[in-house]
């Protein structure tokens, strides 16, 4: 299972359905992107999702900071 | 009058048939959010929906769409479910006047029947979580009232924030909140910030739907929103103090979230379809980690759809931002009738005014944009007569097509502040305003050919009472 909207391969499993083998919640540990398996495959599929959603590392790591975290005054 | 909790709001929902349980199994998603979409296409009496048979889960209650039309909106006021926009509006400025009503403790609260602490902490368990919108970065939690205090002031009830912000669920005990800069949690967060601390937070689910609209109302930094639910109410707000941080927390919410902002930490969020009608980008956003959840048996999960206006969320922005907006402009300037800020929470404001001599109704305009929330939203103002309804658009448009020439009625005030959701802006944060003065000129302004207005008869009044009477026998 690869991440679709960044492609990353490493997914975890946050939590599973309580009605045994319905589905999965998953999420990919680069992006953070959550799904749940049972999602329509716009949501869940690399090839299906839409291009404008698309996150790559650069997008990642360019995001900017909100809100902006404060200079320090004085540690209390 | 008044509803303790969600449950109580449900039931006069049902028994005024305001409320639509959908008994088929759905899939948490897309129907659940396909269906509160849906729900805000259905007019202005639609439904509150209720699901209690989602695939794959054994105990889900979710209620949406619970503010989503004029209908439930006056019967969360206590009022007819008849009862137009322009009285409801008309009846939250009257009971605003008998703010500050202060809130009273209340004991056993029904959120202490269940809890759960620290690494035991799974907010799946507890809530069943779902996507609304395709873009979304992940499950939302957009309709709980965040209960903050000031760090430097934390015995000043009126410093205390209760406010909705929108939180991205991003793992079992971990959460991300958007603390827009123009409101108050913003503040109380660098406070700790500042001082390399964390912010204890209270998040409350499933409240009494006074309590949701108070905490979407654009109140003064020091003023407490708890006492403007006891105005709204009339009665006081019951709370209780959260059990963790000590919070004053709603006493009849379905469920209490604790835990803190982590002070200086910020992490990759979103995006999320917001009330702009847009999706705001992925960015660095702060995080929360959570340390208890209380919780009433089988709690009900109440959730927002919100998208392409209008949607359940412009309802609950709709009212309570024309109320203050109207309060505060009328102390400088009396002859305002009526504030229709009920546009994008505010984002374009309609304002109908008479004029103390030419030029007037420009100033008013002007005034708008440095009110406390003008400074964030009010990106367009539109000022109209005051024989003009503001809440009646085919008015406004009539005045804007005969009152407003552009060759003098238009101020464009540039580079003014605007919250960074705003999508016009070019740079975030930052926009030019507007100013469209559709009223008709007065001396010594005398520009245009307007002659004679053509006004109702004096008569039509009392034919109006007549001809509802003659209709409402029918």
């Amino acid at each position: 299972m690869i991440c679709p909207r960044c492609a990353h391969e490493h997914v975890e499993q946050l939590f599973t359905s309580p009605v045994a083998g319905a589905w999965d919640v998953v999420q990919c540990q680069q992006c953070l992107y959550c799904w749940r398996t049972s999602e329509p495959a716009r949501r869940t599929q690399r090839d299906s999702y839409p291009d404008s959603f698309k996150m790559t590392v650069e997008d990642i790591q360019g995001a900017p900071e909100v809100p902006a975290i404060p200079p320090l005054t004085r540690r209390s | 009058m008044a509803y303790d909790d969600l449950r109580g709001f449900l039931q006069v929902l049902d028994a005024e048939g305001q409320l639509l349980r959908i008994t088929d199994q759905v899939l948490p998603e897309p129907d659940l959010a396909a269906a509160a979409n849906a729900a805000s296409r259905l007019g202005d009496a639609a439904p509150a929906l209720f699901f209690d048979n989602v695939h794959g889960f054994t105990s889900a209650r979710i209620a949406m769409n619970v503010h989503g039309s004029w209908a439930n909106h006056a019967l969360a006021l206590g009022m007819p479910k008849q009862a137009s926009t322009r009285e409801q509006v008309e009846e939250f400025i009257r009971r605003w006047a008998k703010f500050p009503v202060k809130p009273v403790y209340r004991d056993n609260p029904p959120w202490a029947e269940n809890s759960v602490s620290g690494e035991d902490v799974n907010v799946f368990d507890v809530l069943p979580l779902f996507r609304l919108n395709d873009g979304d970065g992940g499950f939302y939690i957009d309709k709980a009232a965040v209960v903050s205090k000031d760090p430097e002031d934390p015995d000043n009830s009126g410093k205390q924030n209760v406010g909705i912000y929108r939180i991205e669920v991003k793992a079992k005990r971990k959460l991300a909140l958007q603390p827009v800069p123009m409101h108050d949690i913003a503040e109380h967060l660098r406070k700790a910030e500042e001082v390399g601390q964390d912010l204890p937070v209270a998040i409350t689910l499933g409240n009494e739907p006074v309590i949701s609209i108070v905490a979407s109302t654009p109140m003064k930094y020091d003023e407490n929103e708890y006492e403007l639910a006891g105005a709204l109410r009339g009665e006081p707000a019951p709370i209780a103090s959260a059990p963790l941080t000590g919070l004053p927390v709603p006493w009849g919410s379905e469920v209490v979230i604790e835990g803190v902002i982590e002070g200086r930490k910020r992490e990759i969020e979103g995006p999320f379809g917001e009330f702009t009608g847009h999706y705001s980008g992925g960015r660095n956003m702060t995080v929360i980690r959570i340390d208890r959840i209380s919780y009433r048996t089988n709690p009900v999960f109440e959730h927002l759809y919100l998208g392409m206006p209008w949607t359940e969320i412009d309802y609950l922005l709709g009212p309570n931002t024309c109320v203050p907006l109207y309060e505060q402009l009328r102390k400088e300037f009396p002859e305002v009738q009526a504030v229709n800020a009920m546009y994008t929470h505010g984002l374009v404001v309609i304002v109908s005014t008479k004029k103390r001599y030419g030029g007037f109704a420009k100033a008013v305009g002007m005034r708008v944009l440095t009110l406390p929330h003008g400074l964030g939203y009010a990106a367009t103002v539109i000022v109209v007569d005051e024989d003009v309804d503001p809440f009646n658009l085919p008015q406004v448009m009539w005045a804007l097509s005969t009152k407003m020439n552009p060759s003098g009625d238009l101020m464009i005030v540039p580079n003014q502040p605007v919250l960074e959701l705003a999508p016009q802006a070019q740079t975030p944060g930052v926009v030019d305003k507007l100013i469209i003065d559709a009223t008709t000129p007065v001396s010594p302004d005398n520009r245009g050919n307007y002659g004679n207005q053509v006004r109702d008869l004096p008569e039509m009044n009392e034919w109006l009472d007549r001809l509802r009477q003659l209709t409402g026998a029918r």
